[in-house]
């Protein structure tokens, strides 16, 4: 384990207000709480995010005020960050003794911005450990308002152009934010992949870097750094490895990691490698094991106890999750941008795919992403596309040559499929699909 | 022409964020689909682009790989070359501003000079331009039949920061219906200047509007094609030129 081994049993520190600071806490969550209820009771949704919105309005300290003595472990990044959560959470629930299960708090939903978080620790007064998605724009105010024991970056990919126009400036509020809080900071639990989480936590205190065996590499051109192009070293194409990427400009490189994956297995550091038999599909959900892993470990929970919990995580937040629609059983998987759907395509197994596209703010209004997507390894199956903008996927289908119906309302194109079907889809018909399928 | 035509998509991994490769998927099964022969080539930085081709693609990219791409042309020098003999060079966006005699980069505005291929120049805009537009072609230079109502539409997704100037020999590619386009008071989208070409529109824009990316073909080959009718690319654009309406109406 590394220098900064930890043990679980470590209490957080109790959170010390005036009482008249206290008094305005309580009150902001009392009235988000109100407002939680009437949001439910209206059918607006599960009120994460009005909740922390009134809270907020009340005391405008009260996400600083709740996330301010607990252990944290956050997680950001672009892809997988929602399962990553819950792998870790489960991880560090296996560590802890059942009783104690209560010590942990976290936003399972998903809800990851400021007020989904503030509205999850609100819940959870007790809690004194927080495992928490952190969407990338909140990551500097959760290191310099939270300050996290662990910080996990995934990865950094080209996802919503028409809100995030430079990903590296991002990257660059990471790695102010890292730089600014110093010795106080995270370790920083890193993929080693990523060019840009490499320069970005260049200037935390400490890394533990994580080789995730990602295939992705479209958006690891330019040395962060410097700008020059970045080269491979030792590919291998049979694999689809790669290779360890090297800025012929800087002294940026890949660094070398302590976990990594290799043919689906976890190789901890000292080299024993880990048969993840996780419930959650696909090579890049090992990936996200092996960072939770890491960043569990960090926390205090052992390999053996970490790994037990991450196999009992099945569908976090709805994904992967079987659904049923009238006589349809389906599988509901997300994909929220082109390296999410070259990771999902894959692992659509059944003869029947449909894939469901919005472009609203919550997809990303610019849908041009798709050409970047290889729908050719569809040919064969049969598709059907829907939602509001599956007009836009049967054009890119089309010059894929692989056929597909369009079917633009979601009950009408998952009804009366005698066999099971996989459903990819963007997020916003996710959530619709997890609501009509019984499962919101 | 004999030999097949040949296809260059430049540097995808740093013009290549917005899905713009699309563009070259498009031009080559509009080729195949009509039974012309015809070759894809992806150049990436560090590789000669090839300076034979008759279609020169550039794509969309944050401002560093502008500045580097810039750098990497200028010491090459194809698609000056290629310029100079008549070959399409097409660039999106961030291509379609390197393609000019300056743009600005950072937070500072700072001045980079561009490829110089066409008389545009390009400086930050007070405010970004994000969303569907809406354009309409102008009559193309050398053009015998002009495109004519809906056909001379042109739909797609912009998102710069940038806003453009023509100099007196860039003509504009299209007015503005709906959107932002080159930004300038004279509500004008793209330049064109003989066969360089630059446009804002992602989409990508040759997915959306087959009929510029048959132009982009007849303008390579030097003759017309025959129509290629594709009902479900007529239904997207009735369905996106709508709903592009429909909003800036309300
Ligand atoms: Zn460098």
């Amino acid at each position: 384990m590394g220098p900064m081994a930890s043990t679980l049993d470590r209490p957080g520190t109790p959170l010390r207000l005036t009482p008249a600071s206290r008094l305005r806490l309580a009150a902001a969550v009392g009235a988000g709480r109100m407002a939680a209820t009437v949001s439910r009771l209206t059918g607006k949704g599960s009120g994460a995010s009005i909740r922390g919105q009134v809270m907020t309005r009340i005391d405008p300290d009260a996400l600083a005020k709740l996330l301010s003595g607990r252990r944290i472990a956050a997680v950001s990044g672009t892809n997988g960050k929602t399962t990553t959560t819950h792998l870790l959470a489960a991880a560090i629930r296996a560590g802890l003794a059942p009783a104690r299960a209560d010590r942990i708090v976290t936003n399972a939903d998903g809800a990851n911005l400021h007020y989904g978080i503030a509205s999850a620790l609100s819940q959870a007064p007790t809690a004194d450990i927080a495992v928490l998605e952190t969407d990338e724009r909140v990551v500097a105010d959760m290191i310099r308002l939270g300050r996290p024991e662990v910080l996990v970056l995934l990865n950094f990919s080209r996802d919503q152009l028409d809100r995030n126009h430079e990903i590296k400036k991002l990257a660059r509020s990471w790695r102010d934010a890292l730089e600014a809080a110093g010795e106080d900071g995270p370790v920083v639990v890193g993929n080693a992949e990523e060019p840009l989480v490499v320069w970005a936590a260049q200037t935390a205190k400490q890394v533990v870097w994580v080789d995730t065996a990602s295939t992705w590499q479209e958006d690891a051109t330019m040395c962060p750094a410097c700008g020059a192009i970045l080269i491979r070293r030792n590919p291998d194409p049979a694999s689809g490895d790669p290779g360890d990427w090297d800025c012929p400009g800087c002294d940026l490189t890949e660094p070398a990691a302590s976990i990594r994956v290799e043919n689906g297995q976890i190789i901890d550091q000292r080299g024993i490698a880990h048969d993840p038999q996780l419930q959650v599909p696909g090579g890049f959900n090992v990936g996200n094991a092996a960072c939770a892993l890491a960043a569990a470990q960090l926390m205090g929970v052992s390999t053996e106890e970490a790994l037990a919990g991450m196999r009992t995580v099945h569908s976090p937040a709805g994904r992967f999750a079987t659904a049923t629609f009238g006589t349809t059983t389906a599988r509901l998987l997300l994909a929220k941008n082109p390296a999410g759907w070259h990771e999902a395509l894959p692992l659509l197994g059944t003869s029947t795919v449909v894939l469901a596209i919005d472009a609203v703010a919550a997809d990303g209004r610019d849908l041009s992403w798709m050409w970047d997507v290889d729908y050719e390894q569809l040919a064969g199956k049969d598709i059907i596309a829907t939602g509001p903008r599956a007009q836009d996927l049967a054009v890119r289908l089309a010059y894929a040559e692989v056929p597909c119906r369009v079917v633009p309302d979601l009950s009408e194109a998952l009804a009366g499929h005698p066999d099971p079907v996989d459903v990819l889809s963007t997020y916003t018909p996710f959530q619709k699909l997890r609501k009509l399928g019984g499962l919101a | 022409m004999t030999r097949p035509v040949h296809i260059v998509l430049v540097y995808q991994s740093l013009l290549g964020i917005y899905g713009d490769r699309g563009n070259a998927t498009v031009l080559t099964k509009r080729l195949q689909w009509r039974g012309i022969e015809n070759t894809l080539t992806v150049a990436e930085p560090g590789d000669p682009l090839p300076d034979d081709a008759d279609l020169y693609l550039l794509g969309g990219g944050e401002d560093g790989a502008q500045t580097t791409a810039v750098r990497l042309l200028t010491e090459e020098g194809t698609l000056h070359r290629a310029a100079e003999r008549g070959s399409v060079v097409f660039g999106v966006c961030a291509g379609y501003q390197i393609l000019g005699t300056t743009f600005t980069v950072g937070e500072m505005d700072r001045v980079m000079p561009g490829l110089g291929l066409l008389d545009v120049s390009t400086r930050r805009g007070t405010t970004r331009a994000v969303g569907e537009v809406l354009t309409r072609l102008r009559p193309l230079p050398g053009d015998v039949s002009p495109l004519a109502g809906d056909d001379a539409l042109v739909t797609g997704f912009e998102n710069h920061g940038g806003f453009t100037t023509l100099g007196a020999d860039a003509l504009p590619l299209a007015d503005v219906e709906i959107g932002i386009g080159n930004g300038d008071a004279t509500r004008t989208e793209g330049a064109i200047q003989g066969s360089v070409i630059g446009t804002y529109p992602h989409g990508p824009v040759l997915a959306r509007n087959p009929a510029l990316a048959d132009f982009l073909l007849e303008t390579a080959l030097g003759h017309r094609l025959d129509p290629l009718p594709r009902p479900e690319i007529d239904k997207l654009r009735q369905e996106r030129i709508g709903t592009i309406r429909r909003s800036s109406r309300g």
